[in-house]
C-alpha cells in the first residue's frame, strides 16, 4: 500500500530563479528501504523535507496515506515518521544526552520506568552510555550524529527518513547502524535513506531513486536485496 | 628535510583534573608529506587537529601540555591570527565556519586578511574557484547551500589562505562521489606542489594514496606507518574495526 | 536607484533623528510616508516592514494605551466619573509613540537594501576600525540565521511528537523554558566556533586589511546626502524656533 506519495511536485526556494525540484512523481510503500542518491545540491534533502511537510510544494501535492500532508500537524507526522536531519546540531535541544533520547517518549506520556529502560537500551546500542549526563552539543561530531539517530529511533516511528546518516560515523559505528536499521526494516518499518555513501547504500537499499538537477533521473523499483533474505 | 609539524608528549584535558582526551602523543611530519589520520569517533582526532591549528587556545578551561611546533615555530609563542599564516584548518562542521553573504566574499576573506592588493586577491579567488569547480556557486549565499557544497566552500576559503600546512577534519565525508574524486585530485595536486597535509578520514578508500597513515585509539597514537603497510596488515585493520567494506582493499593485500 | 550604502545610512540617520524630535502624529505620519516612499524607491517591499513590526504589535498597542491614559491635557473624551481616562492630548501622544517606532523600524530597513559586504566596505572606508565593522555586520547577518535556527529547533521538537500548537499555555511556557537554556547555550557555542574559524583564516593577523572591491561615492550620492542633511537640519531648526 502506498504510504507517501508526491505527484507532479515542483518546489522553488524563495528568491531563487531555478526550482530545486521539478516534475517529481514518486510513491513509497509502508515497508522497504529506499535510497535517494544523487550529486550534492541535486535536491535530495529538499525532497525529504517536502515529505514531512516542513517545506510546502510550490506546485503539486504530497500525500501521507492518501491525505494531503498539510492536513497533519508536524507533531502528528513526527509521531509516524522519524526524521533524522543532516546536521545533528540543529536537532539536539535538550540539556543532557539521556534527556535527548527520552524526550519523545516522555512527552508522549510513557511511564518513567519504561522511558528509562528504553533510554538505557539506545544509549548502550549507540555507545553513548558514558556521556549520558553530558550537554549534547559538547559531543564530537560522530557522537552527535549517533545521538540524533538514537533520539529518533527511540520514538519507534513506523517509518524513517535519514538524511546522510553515515556522515561522521567511523566504519564500525556504520556497521552497527546498518545492522540496526536492517533489523528495523525486517520488522516491517519502511525507510528512506538519503546518502551518497555507495557501499552503505549497496548494503541497505532495495530500491534506488537517483536525482539529478532537481529531477528523478532513474528509479530502480523495488528489488530483492540479499541482505533481507532469510 | 625540515619537519613541518612536530608534536612532543602532547596531552590535553578539557578541564583541569578531567580525563585525558589526548594521552601523550609524539610524532613528526616532514614538509610535503600527506598524512591521513583515522580512528573510531571520539578517539581524539578532532581535538588533535584543534591543537595543531592552535585553535584550542580558545577553550580557556582546557589544559594542554607538551610541545607543538609548526615549521620550526612553537605554536604557543605565535599570536592566534599569526598561526593562520603557518597552518590552515578546515573544520568538521561547515555551518560554524561560513559567515559571508556570498561564496565569493567567503573565499576573498582570507586573502583580504593577508593585506594582499585587490588584483592578487582576485587572482587567488579565481584560481581556487577554478580548482574546485565551484564557479556556479559564486554568487550564492553559503548558508543556503547543500551540505556537500558547504564543505567545498569551506575548503575553498582555506585554500585561498594558501598556508604551507593544511589540516582537514573530514572534508570528504559530505561530498558525493564526483566531489570526493575532485577533492582527492585537488589534494594530490597540493601534495604535488609541496604542501604538508594532515587529513582526518574514515573512508580510507578515497585517500589510499596518502604517504602515511596515523591511527588513533582512545587518545593515543597507536600506529604511524606507510599507508600500504598498514592497509596490508589485515589483522591490525580488523582488530581496530577500521574497515567498513572489506571488498575495497582486496587489491591491496 | 543605486546609491552607496553610506548614503543610505545617512538617510536612515536623518529620518530617525527627525522621528525622535517630532512629537505630533501629523508630522510623524508625513515622515513615515516619506520613509516608505524611499523604501519603494530602493525596491524594498514595504510588506516586509509589516512583517518585522507584526511581532511587536501587542507591545505597540500596550504603549499606545499607556501613553493615552497617562498623558493628561486637552479635551476629555472619556471619563470614569471625575477621573479623566482618555484625553485628546493623550491620544495624540499615544499615536506619536507608535508612529515613531514605525518610522525608526522602516528607516532601519534601508540597511537591508545593501549587502553586509557593502556595509563593511562603507564603514571601513569611513575609517571605522574593521573589527568593529565586521562585528556589527556579522551580528546583523546572523539575526535571521538565529531566527531560522529557532524555527529549526521548534520544528525538531514537533517532529519528535510534541503538539506545540495545541498544548495549554502553562505547559507551553514550561516547554519553552526548558528549551531556552540549551538553545542559548548552543548559540553561544556556535558564536565561539565562528570566531575560531575567522581567526583560523587570518582575521586580525594585521592591524590593517585590504578589500577585493571598493566603493566610490558618486555625484548622486553627494547630492542625496547634501539634500537629506540640509533638509533635516532646516526642519530641526524650524522645530526649535517654533518651540
Amino acid at each position: 500500500m502506498t504510504f507517501l506519495e508526491l505527484s507532479r511536485v515542483v518546489f522553488s526556494y524563495p528568491r531563487k530563479m531555478k526550482p530545486a525540484l521539478t516534475g517529481i512523481d514518486l510513491s513509497l510503500d509502508k515497508d522497504g528501504v529506499t535510497a535517494i542518491v544523487g550529486p550534492n545540491g541535486s535536491g535530495k534533502t529538499t525532497l525529504t523535507k517536502l515529505l514531512i511537510g516542513v517545506l510546502r510544494p510550490t506546485e503539486g501535492e504530497v500525500r501521507l496515506e492518501g491525505r494531503p500532508v498539510e492536513e497533519y500537524s508536524l507533531a502528528e507526522i513526527g509521531r509516524r515518521i522519524g526524521y533524522v536531519f543532516q546536521n545533528p546540531d540543529l536537532q539536539l535541544f535538550c540539556s543532557t544526552v539521556a534527556e535527548e533520547v527520552g524526550f519523545g517518549l516522555a512527552n508522549r506520556g510513557c511511564e518513567p520506568a519504561y522511558v528509562q529502560e528504553k533510554v538505557a537500551f539506545y544509549l548502550d546500542y549507540f555507545e553513548l552510555t558514558a556521556y549520558r549526563d553530558v550537554f549534547p552539543l559538547y559531543l564530537s561530531q560522530g557522537e552527535k550524529q549517533r545521538l540524533a539517530i538514537a533520539a529518533v529511533l527511540a520514538n519507534e516511528p513506523e517509518f524513517l527518513i535519514l538524511d546522510e546518516p553515515t556522515i561522521g560515523l567511523d566504519a564500525c559505528r556504520k556497521k552497527n547502524l546498518e545492522d540496526y536499521l536492517k533489523k528495523v526494516a525486517r520488522l516491517g518499518s519502511g525507510m528512506i535513506l538519503v546518502s551518497h555513501d555507495e557501499p552503505f547504500v549497496d548494503k541497505m537499499a532495495e530500491r534506488v531513486v537517483t536525482l539529478a538537477n532537481g529531477r528523478i533521473q532513474s528509479d530502480s523499483g523495488r528489488k530483492v536485496n540479499a541482505a533481507y533474505e532469510a | 628535510m625540515m619537519e613541518a609539524v612536530t608534536v612532543q608528549s602532547l596531552t590535553y584535558q578539557y578541564r583541569p583534573g578531567g580525563p585525558f582526551v589526548l594521552k601523550g602523543i609524539d610524532f613528526q611530519v616532514p614538509q610535503g608529506e600527506f598524512v591521513v589520520m583515522t580512528g573510531l569517533s571520539g578517539c581524539g582526532k578532532s581535538t588533535l587537529c584543534f591543537c595543531l591549528s592552535g585553535a584550542i587556545h580558545h577553550n580557556r578551561d582546557g589544559v594542554m601540555a607538551g610541545e607543538i611546533t609548526v615549521n620550526g615555530k612553537n605554536i604557543r609563542e605565535m599570536r592566534p591570527a599569526g598561526r593562520a599564516l603557518e597552518v590552515g584548518m578546515v573544520f568538521q562542521n561547515p555551518d560554524t565556519q561560513l559567515f559571508s553573504q556570498t561564496v565569493e566574499d567567503e573565499i576573498a576573506f582570507a586573502p583580504e586578511n593577508l593585506c594582499l592588493p585587490p588584483e592578487r586577491i582576485r587572482e587567488r579567488v579565481e584560481s581556487v574557484i577554478a580548482l574546485l569547480g565551484i564557479a556556479a556557486l559564486r554568487e550564492a549565499s553559503p548558508y543556503q547551500l547543500s551540505g556537500g557544497e558547504k564543505h567545498l566552500v569551506a575548503l575553498a576559503a582555506v585554500l585561498a589562505l594558501d598556508p604551507p600546512v593544511l589540516i582537514l577534519d573530514e572534508v570528504l565525508s559530505q561530498l558525493d562521489s564526483a566531489g570526493k574524486k575532485k577533492v582527492a585530485a585537488v589534494l594530490r595536486k597540493l601534495h604535488g606542489i609541496g604542501k604538508t597535509i594532515i587529513a582526518v578520514e574514515h573512508n580510507l578508500e578515497s585517500v589510499a594514496f596518502a604517504d602515511r597513515l596515523m591511527v588513533m585509539e582512545n587518545g593515543s597514537l597507536i600506529r604511524f606507518d606507510r599507508t600500504e603497510t598498514i592497509l596490508a596488515d589485515r589483522d591490525f585493520m580488523d582488530a581496530g574495526r577500521l574497515l567498513y567494506d572489506h571488498k575495497i582493499f582486496n587489491g591491496v593485500s | 536607484m543605486k546609491l552607496d550604502p553610506r548614503t543610505k545610512m545617512v538617510m536612515a540617520i536623518c529620518l530617525s533623528s527627525l522621528a525622535l524630535l517630532y512629537d505630533t502624529p501629523d508630522r510623524l505620519l508625513l515622515l513615515l510616508a516619506a520613509t516608505v516612499a524611499l523604501l519603494l524607491l530602493f525596491r524594498f517591499n514595504p510588506g516586509a516592514v509589516w512583517g518585522y513590526l507584526k511581532p511587536f504589535l501587542s507591545l505597540m498597542l500596550f504603549l499606545f494605551v499607556i501613553q493615552s491614559i497617562f498623558s493628561p491635557g486637552g479635551a476629555v473624551l472619556l471619563a470614569a466619573g471625575p477621573v479623566p481616562l482618555v484625553t485628546s492630548q493623550g491620544l495624540s501622544t499615544g499615536a506619536s509613540v507608535v508612529l515613531r517606532i514605525m518610522v525608526v523600524t522602516a528607516s532601519a530597513m534601508l540597511f537591508t537594501t545593501f549587502s553586509s559586504r557593502d556595509f563593511i566596505l562603507g564603514l571601513v572606508q569611513w575609517k571605522v576600525p574593521y573589527e568593529l565593522a565586521f562585528m556589527v555586520a556579522i551580528a546583523i547577518r546572523f539575526l535571521p540565521v538565529f531566527r531560522d535556527e529557532m524555527i529549526n529547533v521548534v520544528t525538531a521538537v514537533q517532529l519528535r511528537g510534541v503538539e506545540l500548537k495545541k498544548v495549554p499555555w502553562g505547559k507551553k511556557t514550561a516547554m519553552y523554558r526548558r528549551l531556552f537554556f540549551p538553545i542559548v547555550f548552543g548559540a553561544m557555542l556556535k558564536a565561539q566556533q565562528l570566531a575560531v574559524a575567522m581567526e583560523a583564516r587570518g582575521f586580525r593577523a594585521y592591524p590593517r586589511r585590504t578589500y577585493l572591491r571598493r566603493l566610490d561615492l558618486r555625484r548622486a550620492d553627494y547630492m542625496s546626502m547634501l539634500l537629506f542633511l540640509s533638509a533635516t537640519l532646516t526642519l530641526m531648526g524650524a522645530d526649535v524656533m517654533v518651540k
